[in-house]
């Protein structure tokens, strides 16, 4: 598993991108497009105010969707910026620092995203 | 002593903005770079203030919601939206040609030869071509909502 370990990650990678791809697409076209929704008959109305936001955070699908989402994004981004830091080529000592910096950052960025989704469903 | 690695062949840096004798290829993975490090830098932003402004409730939620709303903010989250256009299509074509879906059929290696990267490049031109249409589409809804 060990020696493995980059290829793990790696195909962790293109799993992640697969999938923030169709998350993302929802995500941004439900936020943005409405005139495009409308079009094809899906009527939206201001999604990003705060009765749309309060009326998703209560809803268990949405708050699964955004936790997965979230999960996907993080790990996609931090460990995209980590491969980019590790093509400098630093010594092994600095690529130890890189990976404990991105994994701490990851666990931040995630907790910080989940917080108020699960804090406005339980409320 | 442990060596380091000889860097033959090795641009460090420099090699994120100049391509050397590399093809168009080069340059759509400097960008996807450059859009993939401006999305993370996006998502981070993204995350602090919704996180920041939805704990103080509806009134500060709705103000800042408010400044957001207009020209210069629209036409930033415009560019958010087409770095993910651009990063996610040509994701895609880096997953098709890493698992190997475009290979294509050997062929004997006649003169004038034609590389792996002459091969793909209907591949290429077919990602930008999308990436356009989307790009112009979207921009259509952004528009049509009123910048």
């Amino acid at each position: 598993m060990r020696r493995m370990r980059h290829t793990y990650v790696w195909f962790a990678q293109l799993v992640t991108a697969a999938l923030i791809a169709a998350f993302l697409g929802i995500h941004m076209v439900l936020m943005h497009l409405e005139d495009i929704l409308g079009f094809f008959g899906v009527e939206i109305h201001e999604p990003t105010s705060w009765g749309s936001m309060i009326e998703r955070a209560g809803k268990g699908s949405w708050l699964a969707f955004y936790i997965l989402f979230l999960a996907f994004v993080v790990y996609h981004g931090l460990n995209g910026l980590r491969g980019i830091l590790l093509e400098l080529m630093p010594s092994p000592k600095v690529e130890r620092v890189i990976n404990w910096t991105i994994i701490a950052l990851g666990v931040i960025a995630f907790a910080l995203g989940t917080y108020v989704p699960v804090a406005l469903f339980q409320s | 002593m442990a060596q380091r690695q000889v860097k033959e062949n090795y641009f460090g840096w420099r090699g994120w903005v100049w391509a050397g004798r590399y093809q168009v290829e080069r340059y759509l993975y400097l960008f996807h770079r450059i859009t993939g490090l401006g999305l993370v830098l996006y998502l981070m932003l993204h995350l602090c203030v919704m996180t920041v402004f939805r704990v103080q409730g509806q009134g500060i939620y709705e103000i800042i919601m408010r400044l957001f709303d207009n020209p210069v903010f629209k036409a930033g989250e415009y560019l958010v939206f087409a770095a993910f256009i651009y990063h996610g299509l040509n994701g895609l074509r880096l997953i098709l040609q890493e698992l190997g879906f475009v290979l294509g059929k050997p062929t004997p290696p006649v003169y004038p030869y034609k590389d792996s990267l002459r091969k793909k490049r209907p591949l290429v031109l077919v990602m930008i071509a999308l990436v356009l249409i989307f790009a112009l589409v979207v921009l259509f809804d952004f528009v049509n909502g009123g910048f």
